[in-house]
């Protein structure tokens, strides 16, 4: 019983201390930067310069329409490095704020909303790069970008519960991160944002179905293109959720208290 | 009122290293069906042994042991850092530690920025962080070098900045370590001044410290640990005492 309201005060205290995950998570991207000239408005330039590359490479290697696959491609690409860098980085969220964590008594999950928060900041820098290729190729934007907020928000929500599970994985056993980092690397391959779904035969339409990569990307990237997001996406994302709450929060509840030790 | 209560409490340490904590003798150790399980057994360290404890409102208790007798592990036990393996504790009242000052200073960052951060973990508003801000920088006497990244700085300088920092907030419980000689003697002697109003002002203290001389100076109860267990809890002159003669004693052979 103690242990279920020590794990919630955790989780509660963490994500309402919005001051310190933010400073954290701003103060890390600060320092990425520190001495160079553009500062963070590099995070912009490389993004654009992968993004804008790979477009006119693959658009032309798999002799795609550019107006639709370019806009396709960006908007995946900017989504899924968020997901991604979330997944690599929550890994190692722990074993970063080993300074803190063993000096002072600050909620666990402080951490994982540093994550979160430094990569949705990365995120907004990066959209930028996608706003004169929907200007360029007329991609429709409608009210359907009200949906991006939603999509956002639940794409951060099973960040966090997933992340939680991978910071204690990773601060557990010190092979984990690798492991998800070879794992992610696969997983970009089984999802798509460098090819169509369109181009995946339909006997084969069940990876996209069962791949969670590719309905947390749908969730954001249909808004952006100007579409709706299917029911069955929205569903996936919110089961996906609920399943997460429940498995992580039973973890967490059991081995919060053996974190520290694992430092 | 500020109370601490330790209840048979004890802290075991999982000592991966040892045993490595790869995934692979935990999946190795699935296949083989337990027949491993003896040997791949994760080693652990018992630090602090079955320890009941009561410590109340104006009580100044001073740790002593030998190195590794679980000094710094009952400090952090008692920051919350730590919760025991077995055993209950309660702690009434906000806990402020000071253990080691130099851990969670960012290198890269500012002096300023450092204390920002360090006023936030330690759950103070932005106003009174700013409030406080001129007093720590007035203190630790860095001047301009505050603007500076933590890395530019001499050890002393930093010294003296985590000191400042450490000792801004106040709580009714301090709990620190080996209180350490900051900084050239002029600012030693306004360090000493700094620390002593903060213990005035704190309902409880517990101090670890292999200097016998601050802990009769500081200390009205003397706590002392051996291999993880109280050997003596007591005044300060018997425990003293007590733990001289068992430090001769060993020295002997």
């Amino acid at each position: 019983m103690q242990q279920i309201t020590l794990a919630f005060e955790d989780i509660f205290q963490g994500i309402s201390n919005w001051r310190i995950w933010l400073l954290l998570s701003w103060q890390d991207i600060k320092l990425r930067y520190r001495r160079s000239q553009l500062g963070p408005f590099w995070i912009t330039i490389s993004m654009a310069i992968t993004i804008y590359t790979m477009g006119f490479l693959y658009g032309h290697l798999f002799k795609q329409d550019l107006t639709h696959y370019f806009p396709f491609l960006a908007s995946g690409m900017l989504i899924w490095a968020m997901i991604s860098t979330i997944i690599n980085e929550s890994t190692a969220c722990f074993i970063e704020g080993e300074g803190y964590l063993k000096q002072i008594k600050t909620p666990f999950s402080i951490y994982i909303m540093r994550v979160i928060s430094r990569n949705f900041i990365i995120f907004l820098h990066n959209v930028v790069v996608l706003v004169p290729i929907l200007i360029y190729f007329h991609v429709p934007v409608g009210w359907h970008i009200f949906m991006l907020f939603f999509g956002l928000c639940i794409i951060m929500l099973n960040g966090f519960i997933y992340g939680l599970l991978f910071a204690m994985l990773g601060a557990r056993f010190r092979d984990i991160a690798v492991i998800i980092q070879n794992l992610i690397q696969v997983a970009f391959f089984l999802t798509p944002v460098m090819w169509m779904p369109q181009t995946l035969p339909e006997r084969l339409d069940w990876i996209l179905k069962i791949n969670p990569f590719a309905q947390f990307i749908e969730i954001a990237r249909e808004p952006l293109l100007g579409q709706s997001v299917s029911w069955y996406t929205i569903n996936f994302n919110l089961a996906f959720a609920v399943i997460g709450v429940i498995i992580v929060f039973f973890i967490f509840k059991q081995f919060r208290r053996r974190i520290v030790y694992w430092l | 009122m500020a109370f601490i209560k330790l209840d048979d409490v004890s802290v075991e340490f999982p000592i991966y290293e040892v045993s490595s904590r790869s995934i692979k003798k935990q999946l190795m150790r699935l296949t083989t069906g337990g027949a491993l399980s003896k040997e791949s057994k994760v080693v652990s360290v018992k630090a602090l042994n079955h320890i009941t404890l009561n410590i109340q409102r104006g009580d100044r208790v001073g740790l002593v042991g030998h190195n590794g007798a679980g000094k710094s592990t009952l400090l952090r036990v008692l920051a919350n850092i730590y919760e025991p393996t077995a055993g209950r504790i309660t702690i009434n009242g906000k806990v402020s530690a000071l253990l080691d000052v130099m851990l969670g200073m960012d290198a890269e960052s500012t002096g300023y920025e450092n204390i920002v951060m360090r006023g936030l973990i330690h759950g103070l508003k932005r106003k009174e962080i700013l409030q406080k801000q001129q007093e720590i920088a007035d203190f630790t006497d860095l001047g301009d070098y505050l603007a500076m990244p933590v890395r530019t700085y001499s050890s002393g300088m930093r010294l003296r900045l985590a000191f400042s920092i450490a000792t801004s907030v106040l709580s009714e419980i301090i709990v620190l370590d080996e209180v350490v000689g900051a900084g050239d003697a002029s600012f030693m002697k306004k360090a000493e001044d700094r620390l002593n109003s903060m213990l005035n002002n704190a309902e409880i203290v517990v101090l670890a410290s292999h200097s016998n001389q601050v802990i009769s100076e500081v200390c009205n109860k003397v706590l002392w640990l051996n291999a993880g267990e109280v050997a003596y809890y007591g005044s300060v002159s018997e425990g003293i005492e007590h733990y001289m003669h068992h430090k001769i004693s060993t020295a002997a052979f």
